[in-house]
């Protein structure tokens, strides 16, 4: 494998790990918190984060699409979330060609991604349902390991 | 892996890092610094001193230590000590400075640098609740380079036309 390649993995898992504690145990209703009335709700930035990991995708396979979807409900676009990083990693682990660099995949939608799970956390905050601070740098992390079941070894905090 | 494919690619995201916080605060209003959308909820000024402090902290792990800013008198001198940290760190990956203490590459990424972008991302969004919401882009066409760190990074190659958001004078 590429060596960049892997390191964009551990990224992918990076974002599974960051995305799902700011996904889950969510506030009731806060798929539709609205903040301000020209803003992105919780439900809309999570779509937009699928609609981002499918484009990944098609760059990867060489055949660049972009879809805007629209939000399902909350435990079903998780659900998404999860499946299209898997899509994603498992396409990077494989040995089918990167038909982009890995700079440009990271710069774009996975570094788009990143972005938009800081905002669903602001989002949390300003709903009422905060998560706690996080000690990222202890947190068990392993590329390939992408789905919903992550490790729930934290060094958490208030 | 090699450990220098693994540092071009964190100095990468550093680039990244630098363009996409240059891009929620140019030419933000004067007053976004101080922006506060809610108790409890930091200011763009407060975030930046937390995005240089976690790439402070990073930072240590080069050179030992530890890393505390204080608040700075402005928004900008923030902003300037901010993009200073990032030229730091960016100067550590290219010398192939070790890591301290079993620190790996992977762990400063899933740590400090990812903790930075999603902080960017923020920024973004309290531009949108304050106001001044900055428009779209292709990020993938995007001239982001490793040897471009500063407070002067490129305009978008390509912003999107049409925005929902936009703001109704745009």
């Amino acid at each position: 494998m590429n060596d960049k390649r892997e390191l964009l993995r551990h990224t992918v898992a990076t974002l599974a790990y960051r995305g799902g504690k700011a996904i889950s145990n969510a506030p009731p209703d806060f798929k539709d918190f609205r903040v301000a009335a020209d803003s992105r709700t919780p439900g809309e930035i999570l779509a937009h984060i699928g609609d981002l990991l499918d484009w990944a995708l098609s760059i990867a396979v060489g055949k660049q699409t972009w879809h805007n979807s629209t939000p399902l409900p909350w435990e079903d676009e998780s659900a998404r979330f999860f499946a299209a990083l898997q899509a994603f990693d498992s396409y990077l682990a494989s040995d089918q060609p990167l038909n982009a660099p890995v700079e440009k995949l990271f710069q774009a939608p996975i570094a788009d991604a990143l972005t938009h799970v800081g905002q669903i956390a602001m989002l949390r905050r300003i709903a009422g349902g905060p998560i706690k601070g996080e000690n990222y740098f202890k947190a068990e992390i392993e590329s390939g390991r992408v789905g919903a079941d992550q490790s729930s070894r934290r060094t958490e905090f208030d | 892996m090699t450990t220098e494919d693994k540092r071009a690619l964190l100095g990468h995201f550093l680039a990244a890092l630098a363009y996409r916080t240059q891009k929620a605060l140019r030419d933000a209003p004067a007053s976004f610094g101080s922006f506060r959308v809610e108790d409890g909820v930091r200011t763009p000024a407060e975030l930046v001193r937390h995005m240089t402090s976690v790439l402070g902290y990073a930072r240590t792990h080069f050179i030992g230590g530890n890393y505390w800013p204080e608040a700075l008198s402005t928004f900008d001198e923030e902003i300037i000590r901010f993009h200073e940290m990032l030229g730091t760190l960016a100067q550590h990956l290219r010398n192939g400075d070790v890591l301290l203490d079993g620190m790996t590459e992977e762990r400063l990424l899933q740590g400090p640098f990812s903790d930075a972008m999603t902080h960017a991302g923020q920024l973004a969004l309290l531009r949108r609740l304050a106001g001044a919401p900055v428009p779209p882009e292709n990020f993938i066409v995007a001239e982001i380079r490793p040897d471009r760190l500063g407070r002067d990074q490129a305009e978008p190659v390509s912003p999107d036309k049409v925005w929902p958001e936009a703001p109704k004078n745009n």
